[in-house]
């Protein structure tokens, strides 16, 4: 297990240099030069050179690249080039209220999903199998932007059930006052298609051999799903799950822009428009991180959900 | 780090020490009845002001900071030496922190001003325990600040080339590596504790609106030196002597301001002018000690539903309604039945801004100043509908620019009418007269037979997507095939400034409610600076380079016509619209009226009545 480990580990270091290279060459193509926003109304050359200095972006490519590979290096991205604020503290204050929507929200939609998604497979074919698969369709028909415009409106400006949007000061406050509706929303967004996924992975099972054999052995319906048949469609669930723990890092765009959260999602919009590449570059090491990070765990939770798995 | 005494330092002779023990004693007397004595606070701390950005600051440094968000709150920390009045309109300047309007001597090139005594800034643990007056030096640093190369203030302009001597001290600031703020800048010169001499470089008479614009507040150097960034700025921690001081930030996201308590307060004394709102004003808010608002807070709401809804929800205090809004509160020019029925009230008047489509004058197609260039760019001038945009894409909140100086703005003249009017006819006839034939698809080539392409440069969003829509339409009219260039506002910008865009719409706001800030637009020498067209015509500048000599006045404005039919002529502009400010109160909110200029206006207001 160990040796595994460490050369997955290790094999996350060439991946991490393409992410790297990547961002480089996106953000030099495509990324616009902050100098001429940052100079001011009315400037001339001589200021916008001062300021490209000062950035560092009249250095030549490789120079900028290396600058950029010691800094995840050091994990020290510098401040950013709009607000002069240190990356690691824009970071650091963003992340919470993010988690604050959306750890909730992966929990309860996960539970949300995988229960309903056994009860309906349970009974596929029924009525009821049929009106949620068709309520899934629906629901997955509509943009979330819909979702926000119209729940915004009427539960919380015409029935009054939540506040229109802000953010307090407490955990425990935002929490249970200003995330409620944003939560709702995601889970209504979400819970569409992780419904539909895992009701498939369900079907698959139910079908095999060992869940007859189940029956024929006389054990309840309950222990045969949320036991045997939970334990075997684990794995396409677990890969699922783990693919979106690294969004948690990204927040929620346009739930917390429409909800005046300040989390690290407004952060991301704001740090594109503004061309703030230490903003950027930080974010997307941290997610490519976060995303062979999460890989690797998917990998070690398979073999704790199934024996048979094999890590080499 | 050194205190205030830093600025008044002087070699010690034992005639000095005794002055300076009777000081010292004297200012620890001073010291301990103004802080024993009552605090002079107005406010009351239970009267909060909610208020709304539509996007998020960048932090409070007169110096650093250049969004309009930023400048607001700058605004009420920091303090100017001249202000505005708040009701007089047109826009009037008025002593701020100084006595009196600056004396202007040495026909137009020295600035004195006498700063008011017993002025102090916010206590500060920067000020370590010292009670911190405003003196002439503070303004003398704060304005070194701008030319200092390691701030890369977006302020320089304000100051670059006009100040004796300050120029040579950026210049050896850059050879040296860093700005020496000791040494003596001829033209700034702090000639006593309360007294400020500016000499100029050649006489403007504007100055003493860039004395009065929010980036020219004083800052203390302690306060720079105790909490500086690594560009020299302190964007998160200001320190000023205006009525508020930042109580709480979350970037982006939310600011608390509170009630400055050791601010000197002033009493509420504005004459109301013709506006008919005014006289309830006065009534409502004359004779009260001023700020009576205890406490400010800023939420950051990108959204336009989330604001809409938090306003009327009353969430929200104050709100500057923008034009995709309008239509759900506003009809025509007044509120719908519904919100007067509520009691909201608006206050509502053409910005001082116009937008403007410009045609690059040193682009191959369209620049030029040859007559079949002209022509080309007429034709388009001609051909587009600015009544269209403003009914379709700005839902009614604008008004068609007639002259390049907008309303509210010393110059404007209300009466002009431009010459160029909507004309699809004439636009294509002036086409065809100039050899700009028509192919077998409907497209004209230019008179040479080769290629005609407009490219119209504009950013990825929904606004220009119907601005792209609108000169598509405006230009197949007229048979000339356009493609549109997207780029984000950083890039644009930066190829504006390299004339190497054919074509834009922009805007311009008043820095100052003065013709020069919209005139210079097109002068010859700005070109890679504020003359996004690129633009040099040899009649207009010379008319420009007069004007500049000159101060408000007949003889003035009648030079500003001509310059304005020379725009007409030689078309490097087609003038597009003004848009109208809606700021929304609730009805609680008292005394508001949004001013032209000022960007906040908590300071001269008051709540009453409350529901929520």
């Amino acid at each position: 297990m160990t040796a595994y480990i460490i050369r997955r580990l290790w094999q996350m270091v060439p991946t991490l240099l393409g992410v790297i290279v990547l961002v480089f060459i996106l953000f030099n193509w495509v990324g616009g030069d902050p100098a001429y926003v940052l100079a001011g109304k009315i400037s001339n050359q001589e200021q916008i050179d001062n300021i490209r200095r000062q950035l560092g972006v009249d250095q030549p490519w490789f120079v900028q690249l290396w600058i950029f590979i010691k800094q995840v290096l050091t994990g020290d991205f510098g401040a950013s080039w709009s607000t002069n604020e240190k990356v690691s503290d824009i970071l650091a204050t963003r992340l919470g209220p993010s988690l604050t929507v959306l750890v909730p929200l992966l929990i309860i939609d996960t539970l949300l999903s995988i229960g309903l998604a056994l009860a309906v497979a349970y009974v596929r074919g029924s009525l009821t199998d049929r009106a949620v698969m068709i309520a899934c369709t629906v629901g997955l028909s509509i943009s979330v932007l819909v979702y926000i415009i119209v729940f915004q409106y009427f539960f919380a400006y015409k029935l009054g059930w939540f506040p229109v949007q802000g953010w307090g000061n407490g955990f425990w406050e935002n929490l249970i006052t200003y995330a409620r509706l944003p939560i709702l929303i995601g889970l209504v967004v979400s819970i569409a298609p992780n419904l539909r996924l895992y009701r498939t992975f369900f079907l698959d099972e139910i079908n095999q051999d060992y869940v007859r054999t189940a029956r024929a052995k006389g054990l309840s319906e309950n222990r045969i799903m949320w036991i045997h048949v939970l334990r075997n469609a684990s794995i396409p669930i677990i890969t699922n799950l783990m693919a979106g723990l690294p969004s948690l890092l990204l927040g929620a765009f346009l739930i917390e822009r429409f909800f005046s959260i300040p989390g690290i999602g407004r952060e991301v919009i704001l740090a594109v428009e503004r061309s703030d590449f230490p903003v950027i570059k930080a974010l997307t090491v941290y997610v490519a991180f976060a995303t062979m990070a999460s890989n690797l765990l998917a990998d070690l939770m398979y073999k704790a959900a199934d024996p048979r798995v094999q890590l080499k | 780090m050194e205190t205030n005494n830093a600025f008044m330092r002087m070699p010690k002779t034992p005639k000095r020490r005794r002055a300076s023990a009777t000081q010292a004693l004297a200012a620890v007397v001073l010291a301990a009845v103004a802080f024993a004595a009552p605090t002079a606070r107005a406010a009351d701390m239970n009267k909060v002001i909610r208020h709304v950005f539509p996007a998020g600051e960048e932090g409070f440094d007169p110096a650093g900071a250049h969004d309009l968000y930023s400048g607001t709150v700058e605004q009420v920390i920091f303090e100017t030496l001249l202000t505005y009045d708040y009701l007089a309109r047109p826009a009037k300047l008025v002593p701020l922190t100084a006595e009196a309007m600056p004396q202007v001597t040495d026909n137009g090139l020295t600035y004195t001003f006498k700063i008011r005594k017993g002025i102090y800034f916010t206590p500060d643990a920067a000020f370590k325990g010292v009670k911190r007056e405003l003196v002439a030096d503070d303004y003398v640093y704060s304005i070194k600040r701008f030319m200092d190369p390691k701030i890369r203030s977006p302020w320089t302009w304000l100051v670059d080339g006009k100040i004796v001597g300050l120029d040579e001290a950026a210049a050896k600031a850059k050879e040296m590596g860093s700005f020496d703020y000791s040494a003596k800048v001829p033209g700034l010169e702090a000639v006593d504790r309360y007294t400020l001499r500016i000499k100029l470089k050649q006489p403007d008479h504007n100055f003493s609106y860039v004395v009065a614009h929010e980036p020219m507040g004083a800052v203390a150097k302690e306060v720079v030196e105790a909490y500086g960034d690594s560009g020299g700025r302190v964007m998160s921690n200001p320190v000023g002597t205006g009525p508020y001081l930042l109580k709480s930030w979350t970037r982006s996201s939310k600011i608390v301001l509170e009630a400055n308590p050791d601010y000197r307060g002033f009493v509420w004394d504005f004459k109301g002018g013709s506006d008919p709102a005014d006289g309830e004003i006065v009534r409502e808010m004359k004779g009260k000690k001023m700020p009576q608002i205890g406490r400010v807070e800023i939420s950051i709401m990108e959204e336009d539903q989330a604001r809409l809804l938090a306003f009327q929800n009353g969430e929200l205090d104050l709100m500057n309604m923008e034009g995709p809004l309008a239509p759900k509160v506003l009809a025509g020019g007044t509120l719908t039945p519904e919100m007067q029925k509520k009691g909201v009230k608006l206050s509502r008047f053409v910005d001082p801004e116009i937008s403007y489509h410009y045609w690059n004058l040193q682009d191959p197609v369209v620049g030029g100043l040859t007559k079949e260039k002209i022509a080309l760019r007429r034709a388009m001038a001609m051909a587009y509908p600015v009544g269209e945009e403003i009914r379709v894409v700005r839902n009614g909140q604008a008004v068609e620019a007639q002259f390049p100086i907008p309303p509210g703005v010393n110059g404007h003249d209300p009466a002009y009418r431009t010459s160029v009017k909507y004309d699809v006819a004439g636009a294509n006839a002036l086409l065809d007269k100039f050899g700009y034939k028509k192919g077998a698809d409907g497209y004209r080539t230019l008179p040479d037979g080769k290629p005609l392409v407009i490219r119209y440069a504009s950013r990825p969003d929904s606004l220009w997507r119907q601005m792209d829509e609108m000169w598509k339409k405006t230009l197949d009219s007229i048979g000339i095939r356009m493609e549109v260039q997207k780029d984000k506002f950083a890039e644009l910008l930066k190829l504006e400034k390299q004339c190497k865009l054919m074509m834009r719409t922009a805007s311009w706001i008043a820095d100052y409610p003065d013709a020069d800030n919209f005139m210079q637009l097109l002068y010859g020498r700005n070109i890679y600076q504020s003359n996004n067209a690129c633009a040099q015509i040899p009649e207009y500048d010379k008319l420009y380079e007069q004007t500049l000599k000159m101060p408000d006045s007949p003889e003035r404005n009648r030079l500003y016509h001509e310059m304005a039919k020379i725009i007409e002529n030689y078309a490097p502009w087609r003038l597009d619209i003004s848009r109208y400010r809606n700021m929304l109160a609730q009805p609680w909110v008292v005394g508001f009226k949004k001013h032209p200029i000022l960007r906040a206006e908590w300071q001269y207001i008051d709540v009453a009545g409350r529901t929520n």
